[in-house]
């Protein structure tokens, strides 16, 4: 059985959000919440509630950057003055903390940032190859649009369901 | 592995220095100076000499009046503000080199650690490493440290023929875009250290001096090892009962200065000189 | 014109429509006015003076930028921390502002955040080019070695370098970040190398819903990273001087006082570079003057805190009674800077009580001369506090009131404008500095929020 993407572009939220309350109650059994999909312009946290919870980790790539960037950051600190010419500069100790924490501080900051943009390139699924998705350059213009993924019977109720809600233009893929 | 050695030395590393334990700071030697100012006069030998051994360049009378010279020691001339009328009856001089700090403000203040102490107390300047930001000089009180704005040994002017021939091949000219200072002409040091180890001994006091202390025809600069309680330096220390590793001495608390001339120059700054000066400090304000 | 000295006037006109804010904003990545260029060319001259200047020095040391014994740093480490400031403001719009939810820095943020970015960038140049041995600039980055050499992390130029690297990077990814959604709109307007340009940059950007939850994660994950960066790296900037010894530079209030200066002198900059863009790219429909106004008013807030703060230090000096430091002070007043120092005071504290007057921040004219002079007075004001302290330090035999800057340094400080200059324009010209997607948000959401206003 073949599997087809279908693409509704919508004048607004609203009617996006309708047709995709309208796909989530209609208990299709082909039909996996996970493939409804919604592109926009702008993103609208209120309907991207109505797919469920989909949950983006970018926190825990944060959280483990920042710690990495910290030990990573002291430990090379202390063992590159440790080995490096062990002699006192203006009385100070060999490893000097103070300024250590602060370069600790940095290096913790710089790890954290890195590792988020890239637990936001992984959970963002970026980069992509745009020619294996239904797109459409309205998206990034002014119109919402929904795209669902599944068998031929399915996408065509839910094509009725985008034409009840005004859809402004609907485009059909075949996948395999 | 570099980690391991550095967790094994870890207390060591974490120590300061001066810890006012001498012997442990500098179990061979530890350089210094006194500088007698009631015997100098002024007669500028010591720079002359300086010049000569360390192939400092004269800059020219334009740099010069720029302020870009760079004499490693200069001789500097203050007046009482009672001859103010009459600066010719004579003025007060005052040698002024590197005073080799103990907690030099330079070394911590460099981006590459060109700067450093060395195990015998020397402030050191390693002119390869040095790139050139002038923090060191910008964090001297003393602004004793002395930058190639040019580059001098390609300058007429720094030494006109046939001075080249005169210069000393036991140390080199220095580029452009670095920064020097006097060393305590750390080459006859290294010299006399390396032949005194051959002999298996430590070097003696006198059997080694820097161009300003030998050219000094007063004899006003002594020179020596002031780890070495017998050396001419180290009594003439502890009889001006000034120590190393203090920013304010115990004669000073007195009032009267414990009766002896001994002080160092901006002791307040924590930065421990080396240099020990002998002059009766007048001015009470300070 | 609207008259804005009646009532609230709306920070944009929220009847406009989505496609005209792509239409409007991707015509200034094409047709901008006469004025670009002209500003494009001039930059492009300034540039190339200070380039000649830095080839000369190069070739002839340090001496013909006119330095001597106490003066070894000069205009150049001034200007690097007047740059190194200007940055700040970027990530005050675009951070601070966007954890408190305040849209009206939607439409301005992107072309702040960018002049974050290239003011780092000139700032770093400033660091080489002060250097003796440019050439040996890498001893000073922390690369291994056979030899183990290292830098010294316990100077606080090492500090500013990896604090400014994080910095830098970090302004550059939050920037992108925040871009990607208009690179998209880029990709699909655009034709011929433009649409292999955006289609790279863009990464493929389809506004999923995915995409748009990560997004959103990210971008404040960063914001909340890039506000206390901000802080510390002037506050490290500052330590330059504060952890220093050296009379007018060892203060305790120096990092909070360079942090407040560094917002001061970026909100100014905002408000220079707001009247520029909104002229010659013609944004008059998104830099209003209700947003001018508002920066207007945050930069009269930050005035007053760089005013307090200076006067702390002021009188920190002169009641600590530090012999060294009260003299610089009173040299500093007296002496051959004091014409520099008082203009600094004057146009740091008694110029920004123009702004005010409802209508000196109403007209775009006065604010860009207020904005300027505000640029003037904290540039003295690095000036005043790097060259005096050089001039009159610790040690009496080494002071020197009368060095002057040689037109080598006033060369590439001017060069370093054209460098900024040029940089920021073709960026202008390149990426949309408008951020579209932003803006159609704070137009949608005012639009929901009248709609609920009138259903209520």
């Amino acid at each position: 059985m073949s599997t087809i993407r279908i693409l509704g572009l919508f004048d607004d939220f609203d009617a996006a959000a309708h047709s995709i309350r309208e796909v989530r109650d209609g208990h299709f059994p082909a039909l996996k919440m996970d493939d409804v999909t919604i592109k926009s312009p702008i993103e609208h946290p209120d309907v991207e509630e109505l797919l469920g919870d989909r949950p983006a980790p970018i926190r825990k790539y944060t959280f483990a950057g920042s710690i990495l960037g910290g030990v990573l950051g002291f430990l090379f600190l202390a063992s590159s003055q440790g080995n490096f010419f062990a002699q006192h500069k203006g009385g100070k100790p060999i490893i000097p903390l103070p300024p250590d924490l602060v370069l600790t501080y940095e290096l913790l900051i710089l790890g954290g940032v890195y590792i988020t943009v890239l637990g936001f390139l992984i959970c963002a699924g970026l980069p992509a190859r745009m020619r294996s998705d239904l797109y459409n350059i309205k998206i990034s213009e002014d119109q919402i649009g929904v795209m669902v993924k599944s068998d031929a019977h399915t996408v065509a109720e839910i094509k009725k369901i985008f034409e009840r809600h005004h859809a402004l233009s609907i485009a059909e893929e075949v996948i395999e | 592995m570099s980690i391991t050695r550095m967790f094994r030395d870890w207390d060591k590393y974490r120590k300061a220095s001066p810890s006012g334990d001498l012997e442990k700071d500098h179990p061979d030697y530890k350089w210094a100076m006194a500088i007698d100012l009631d015997i100098c006069t002024g007669c500028n030998a010591c720079v002359v000499a300086c010049y000569a051994e360390n192939n400092v360049p004269t800059v020219g009378k334009d740099r010069f009046e720029h302020g870009q010279t760079m004499h490693w020691l200069r001789i500097e001339r203050y007046w009482n503000e009672a001859d103010a009328e009459t600066p010719h009856r004579g003025a007060q001089f005052m040698p002024m080199m590197c005073q080799q700090c103990a907690a030099a403000p330079c070394e911590t203040v460099c981006p590459v650690g060109a700067t450093n102490q060395t195990p015998d107390g020397l402030n050191s300047q390693v002119y390869n490493r040095c790139i050139g930001s002038r923090y060191c000089s910008a964090n001297c009180p003393y602004k004793v440290r002395y930058f190639n704005w040019y580059d001098y040994p390609e300058q007429e002017v720094a030494w006109p023929e046939p001075l080249p021939m005169q210069l000393n091949p036991d140390l080199t000219v220095r580029s452009k875009g670095i920064m020097e200072k006097c060393t305590f002409c750390i080459q006859r040091l290294r010299a006399a250290q390396s032949t005194a180890r051959t002999e298996g001994r430590l070097v003696r006091d006198g059997e080694v001096l820097p161009a300003c202390a030998q050219s000094c025809p007063s004899g006003a600069i002594v020179f020596g090892n002031l780890a070495d309680p017998y050396s001419q330096v180290a009594k003439l220390w502890r009889q001006q009962q000034v120590e190393l590793h203090k920013d304010k001495q115990d004669k000073d608390k007195t009032g009267d200065n414990g009766g002896v001339r001994g002080y160092r120059i901006l002791e307040e700054l924590r930065a421990y000189p080396s240099v020990l000066y002998l002059e009766r400090v007048r001015d009470t304000k300070a | 014109m609207p008259d804005f000295t009646k009532g609230e006037e709306k920070d944009i006109r929220d009847t406009i429509a989505w496609a005209q804010i792509n239409g409007d904003v991707l015509r200034s990545l094409s047709k901008p006015r006469f004025a670009f260029w002209a500003l494009f060319t001039f930059a492009l001259c300034l540039f190339s003076i200070g380039v000649a200047c830095e080839v000369y020095q190069w070739r002839r040391g340090l001496g013909v930028a006119n330095f001597d014994n106490p003066h070894v740093w000069g205009l150049y480490i001034s200007t690097f921390i007047f740059w190194i400031g200007m940055s700040h403001s970027g990530t005050l719009l675009s951070a601070i502002l966007h954890i408190i939810h305040a849209d009206w820095r939607k439409p301005i943020y992107r072309f702040a955040e960018a002049m974050t970015t290239f003011s780092l960038m000139t700032a770093g140049l400033f660091v080489l080019i002060h250097l003796g041995r440019l050439w040996k600039f890498y001893y000073s980055l922390p690369y291994p070695s056979e030899r183990m050499l290292w830098p010294n992390f316990q100077s606080p130029l090492l500090w500013d370098a990896i604090a400014i690297f994080t910095y830098l990077t970090s302004s550059i990814l939050f920037l992108y970040v925040g871009a990607i959604p208009d690179f998209a709109i880029c990709r699909d307007n655009a034709t011929g190398w433009r649409k292999h340009f955006y289609s790279m940059l863009s990464l493929g950007w389809m506004g999923t819903d995915r995409q748009w939850r990560s997004f959103r994660v990210t971008y404040l994950t960063i914001a909340c990273f890039l506000i206390p960066l901000a802080v510390s790296v002037h506050s490290i900037v500052a330590s330059d001087f504060a952890m220093s010894q050296q009379p007018g530079w060892h203060v305790t209030s120096f990092p909070p006082y360079f942090v407040a200066g560094a917002l001061y002198s970026g909100c100014a900059a905002i408000i220079t570079l707001f009247i520029v863009l909104r002229y010659t790219f013609r944004f008059e429909e998104y830099m209003t003057m209700p947003i001018l106004d508002k920066v207007g008013r945050l930069t009269f807030a930050i005035a007053m805190v760089w005013t307090y703060l200076n006067f702390v230090e002021y009188a920190s000096v002169w009641y600590g009674d530090d012999m060294y430091a009260k003299d610089l002070l009173i040299q500093k007043a007296t002496g051959p800077y004091s014409p520099f120092w008082w203009g600094m005071n004057f146009c740091g504290s008694v110029v920004p009580l123009l702004l005010l007057s409802k209508s000196v921040r109403g007209s775009p004219t006065a604010m860009m001369i207020v904005s300027l002079l505000l640029n003037l007075g904290m540039w003295l004001e690095r000036w005043m506090i790097v060259a005096p302290t050089f001039s009159h330090g610790y040690y009496p035999w080494t002071m020197d009131h009368d060095q002057w800057p040689g037109f080598v340094q006033w060369g590439i400080v001017l060069g370093s404008f054209g460098w900024f200059g040029l940089l920021f324009m073709l960026f202008c010209k390149l990426v949309p500095s408008v951020s579209m997607y932003e803006v159609k948000e704070m137009v949608y959401h005012r639009t929901l929020a009248q709609r609920h206003a009138r259903e209520a």
